[in-house]
């Protein structure tokens, strides 16, 4: 399993698939910064002329972040690579540069829905597409779809925009966007595009792969968010883990998709929003040695935390077939390990939880707890799930 | 999605695709506890063994297990009206294409899987529509309909667990969630207020959840039991607009309190991607704020705090209904190590196939004793017993000379004791000596069953450079034949109806007869051919049945019964003279020194 079940392509396997379906030439380079640049620019450079070099990454708003280098020369393009590096990103896409005129710019964009495959397009395309939003046109295809009358408006030929199409459904798109592209005599030519796929889908497809996904955080991964995502993409069980405040005083430990936002809410709720250290979960019935490593990664990262007081909360909602014991033994091994810490920290652990085995999973945590001086409360269903977590909060200071 | 589905009066007859021990054996556990007489879960489809074990309260059963849900009999397809799809997620749209297509009466299907790919979910969610059938996720842990069904793990997989959220009885509460652990969370929430669940559905946290939120609102209008609606929603998408057209436009009347996840996402910079698929809010109209505000505004009572709903419910728990009701409880109970349907005690008395040891030993004749024993069942058939009495007199002995004979010999001269020279001899029966029954019963069952020509048959054999089991022998000849086959022969025509096996081998014996003169249908092949023919048409076995005795290699215990008799002979008989150790002389052997 991977994090997220839309993900987003490279845009240079994004144009490989697209420029196949449409039966047309593609000529880029997908260049990784972190590995030698002169060697995998040769080609380019001995292509000669000059180039686009794009941050290929699956950040949005590149043009106006400058994250993108036009008209650069052959003999320019380590260097131009080496400043794109400088700010802190790995992937890019070199390209042949094409002139055209920004006037001519143009955007399409492919959704899938409930209904089926939305297409939106625009004559005004290009970077400030948002601004342009008025000028948007929709049209959901199907068997009914007029694609003559669709290629006059779009200005791409109807063979094209039906193979487009094709493309998207074959290859398990969610969402394709070509912005901008040029419409000419010759057809259509993609200038920039964006595509996010369905990472189920993965096993049905052989045209994208894992490695093809592209995805920019808004802050460096800590060591520990690595180790859970690790975790999570060798696991059948659904592990996550997100620092929101490094020096937060609420760290949670939560099982289930739907509880652990509840428990997040809670937390925001009451006013401590801006002390919640983690959002995390685990589901799917993982077994002790992943929440052993689970809970490892959160106690370091509740052990870094500068806050006065820190609170722990342990909890979800009743449990379909998650085995609550099972579960907790891990959760136990990794307290029990920096319990000394924890005491020593003041850290008081508040434990909310119900599901197959609770009454063994509870009486041993709470054992536990009450052996290292860790322990807040151990409830069982009995206790609602929102008022638990307002017993916690009454550890940390109201901000 | 079945607009004439009635919860409260379904009668669930239930289908497993995959096998999910714990998952299954709750939904057994509820159904025994609300005291119905029988199981509902009918069948399992899962590779790999024939019967799956499980618990009907405290008495051990099996459900029979098919390697298709094509391989299901008929009558089981056409009665089932639910489905637990527990398989994994690659082969959900493949199995629920085939599922509609084989289960014509099937109405609420839960499917288990989480990675469903988008695409795939909504061609089962047409397919679903077209074919009426409530469909409960993917990532779903399914529908409950207290006092009516339990379909998947929602509730809980352990009997304590059933009992705690006291949902033997229904009530006048439906709950409806995204979440699988939540919808459980809410189950405890409304009976723990006093209140009882009309029905529990997890619709599951894909973006693209078979049934969608607005059908669950639908069902719930026109479920005859349900006073009000207790829903789960999250941020990310765009259902909750939905939901309040149907209840401004009045197609949704009964009350609704809801609480809708991820207010925390306004913590984040980025929009962020919560535990389920769904939960990311796209833009400002998907996010928690804005759907609660919509639900509100069309009326629904939408709490900002979770534990809110609790206090609601528990202060018009006055107008419920609900009374916990006694179930039939499930005491301490642990697994058998061993199931038999031979034999057992019953009372302290023996019993054999279901009847007291003595009279079924008064009943039968040895023959019909054994057949029984070996087909696991009380065979009444006089053809049946009396074919069996024939072959079983036929292979007791047939001469000191073969392999089994001279090797129990041996031992018996080496001065072993009689289990020892007995299985000496039993040990050396196999493909080359007595023990090609099986195989030939394989083949014939193979040839005829796929209408393929004999010759054909045995052009695929020798290709493969393989040996027809059944065909040839080292001493009889197309112009010597063997007299047991003869006499074989004459014993079969008056006991048997049917003779396609038997047929098809003489056809593979006219081939290879034609090729070399000892290549004849010898006496295993014969026996094999006969077998199932006999079993075939006075029994009524199906080609699967036969396939099953195939497979455990029932054709060759009628060989090594009868011979048993023979070996024991021949070391008695030795016994008798005492003649000292066997040693072969120097003319016995062939030295070529190397």
């Amino acid at each position: 399993m991977v994090d997220m079940p839309r993900q987003k392509l490279s845009e240079y396997r994004a144009k490989t698939i697209i420029s196949k379906a449409l039966e047309l030439p593609y000529k880029g380079w997908s260049v990784d910064i972190e590995a030698p640049l002169p060697a995998q620019l040769q080609s380019a450079i001995e292509a000669g002329g000059t180039f686009a070099l794009k941050v290929d990454q699956g950040v949005k708003g590149r043009f106006n972040q400058g994250l993108v280098a036009l008209n650069v020369k052959a003999a320019d393009l380590v260097e131009a690579a080496e400043q794109l590096k400088s700010k802190g990103y790995q992937w890019l896409i070199v390209e042949p540069m094409a002139e055209h005129a920004p006037g001519d710019e143009r955007y399409i964009s492919f959704m899938s829905d409930r209904l089926g495959v939305m297409l939106q397009f625009s004559a005004s395309g290009g970077v400030d597409i948002e601004k342009q939003a008025s000028s948007l046109q929709q049209v959901r295809v199907n068997d009914a779809t007029d694609w003559e009358q669709l290629a006059q408006k779009t200005a791409i030929n109807s063979r094209q925009l039906q193979q487009l199409t094709q493309a998207f459904l074959d290859n398990y798109f969610a969402f394709m966007e070509i912005n901008p592209y040029l419409a000419s005599e010759n057809g259509l030519q993609i200038l920039d595009s964006a595509v996010e796929v369905d990472d189920a889908a993965a096993f049905f497809v052989d045209s994208w792969q894992i490695d093809d996904f592209r995805s920019h955080s808004g802050h460096d991964q800590t060591p520990e968010e690595a180790v859970v995502k690790e975790l999570d993409d060798n696991s059948p069980a659904s592990l996550k883990l997100s620092v929101l405040e490094p020096n937060g005083s609420i760290f949670l430990l939560l099982s289930g998709g739907g509880a652990s936002v509840v428990v997040a809410d809670e937390v925001y709720n009451q006013g401590y929003g801006k002390q919640l250290a983690n959002y995390g979960e685990y589901s799917g019935n993982p077994n002790a040695e992943e929440t052993y490593i689970y809970t490892k990664q959160l106690l370091q990262l509740l052990l870094k935390s500068q806050a006065s007081r820190k609170v722990l909360f342990i909890g979800g909602a009743v449990a379909n077939f998650t085995d609550v014991n099972k579960t907790f033994a891990g959760v136990i091994k990794a307290i029990d390990e920096v319990a000394d810490k924890l005491q020593a920290a003041g850290v008081k652990i508040f434990v909310r939880r119900g599901g197959p085995n609770q009454e063994a999973g509870l009486a041993n945590m709470e054992v536990a707890l009450a052996k290292h001086g860790l322990l807040g409360a151990v409830h069982d269903p009995d206790v609602p799930l929102t008022d638990a977590v307002k017993e916690a909060l009454q550890e940390v200071d109201h901000e | 999605m079945s607009k004439e589905l009635d919860l409260q009066n379904l009668e669930p007859v239930i289908i497993s695709l995959g096998s999910h021990p714990g998952i299954i054996q709750s939904m057994l556990d509820y159904n025994y506890c609300l005291g119905h007489s029988a199981p509902n879960l009918v069948a399992i489809v899962s590779a790999g063994r024939k019967q799956e074990r499980f618990f009907w309260g405290h008495d051990e059963i099996m459900v029979p297990v098919y390697a298709k849900l094509a391989k299901v009999p008929e009558q089981l397809r056409q009665q089932a009206t639910g489905l637990l799809n527990v398989q994994s997620a690659r082969r959900v749209l493949a199995s629920m294409t085939e599922t509609f297509e084989l289960l014509p009466n099937l109405q609420v299907a839960n499917i288990f899987a989480e990675q469903v790919p988008e695409v795939h979910a909504l061609q089962v969610a047409a397919l679903a529509e077209q074919h009426d059938v409530l469909v409960a996720g993917p990532a779903s842990v399914g529908l409950l309909v207290p006092g009516v069904m339990k379909l998947g793990a929602i509730g809980g997989t352990q009997y304590p667990q059933l009992v705690a959220a006291n949902i033997f009885s229904g009530g006048d509460t439906a709950v409806i969630s995204t979440s699988g652990g939540m919808v459980n969370e809410l189950i405890h929430t409304v009976t723990g207020a006093g209140l009882g669940v009309s029905f529990a559905l997890a619709l599951g946290g894909d973006r693209n959840p078979i049934t969608t939120p607005a059908q669950a609102f639908l069902l719930a209008e026109s479920d005859q039991r349900t006073r009000q609606i207790v829903y789960f929603g999250e941020l990310g998408g765009d259902d909750e607009y939905i939901l309040a057209d149907l209840m401004k436009s009045g197609k949704v009347t009964k009350p609704v309190i809801a609480y809708i996840a991820g207010t925390v996402a306004g913590l984040f910079d980025q929009p962020p991607q919560f535990g389920h698929a769904k939960a990311m809010a796209a833009n400002q109209s998907e996010s928690a704020q804005a759907k609660k505000e919509a639900l509100r505004t069309a009326g629904a009572k939408v709490m900002d705090v979770f534990g809110e709903l609790a206090t609601d419910l528990s202060a018009q728990a006055e107008t419920g209904s609900h009374q916990a009701k006694p179930h039939r409880p499930i005491k301490q109970r642990s697994k058998a190590m061993i199931v038999s349907r031979i034999s057992g005690d019953i009372n302290g008395g023996v019993h054999l196939l279901g009847k007291e040891l003595l009279s079924v030993v008064n009943e039968n004749s040895l023959a019909g004793l054994d057949i029984s024993l070996l087909l696991g069942q009380q065979i009444t058939s006089p053809k049946v017993i009396e074919f069996s009495d024939y072959i079983l007199r036929l292979l007791a002995d047939h001469g000191p000379y073969v392999s089994g004979a001279v090797n129990t010999i041996v031992a018996a001269r080496a001065g072993k004791d009689l289990a020892s020279s007995l299985t000496a001899g039993l040990l050396t029966i196999g493909p080359r000596f007595g023990g090609a029954v099986n195989a030939a019963a394989d083949a014939w069952l193979e040839g005829a069953g796929s209408d393929t020509e004999p010759k054909a048959f045995v052009a695929g054999f020798t290709a493969n450079g393989g040996i027809i089991p059944g065909i040839g022998h080292k001493k009889y000849r197309i112009d010597t034949p063997d007299p047991r086959v003869k006499a074989l022969t004459e014993q079969f025509s008056n006991n048997s109806n049917g003779d396609r096996y038997l047929k098809f081998a003489q056809g593979v014996e006219a081939v290879t007869t034609s090729k070399k003169a000892n290549l004849i249908l010898n006496v295993d092949g014969t026996i094999a051919a006969m077998l199932l023919d006999i079993l075939e048409s006075e029994l009524d076995y199906s080609p699967d049945k036969l396939r099953e005795l195939v497979d455990i290699e029932f054709f060759n215990a009628i060989f090594i019964l009868s011979r048993s008799a023979g070996l024991m002979a021949h070391y008695l008989d030795q016994r008798r003279h005492d003649e000292g150790l066997l040693r072969l002389g120097e003319d016995d052997i062939t030295y070529i020194p190397s």
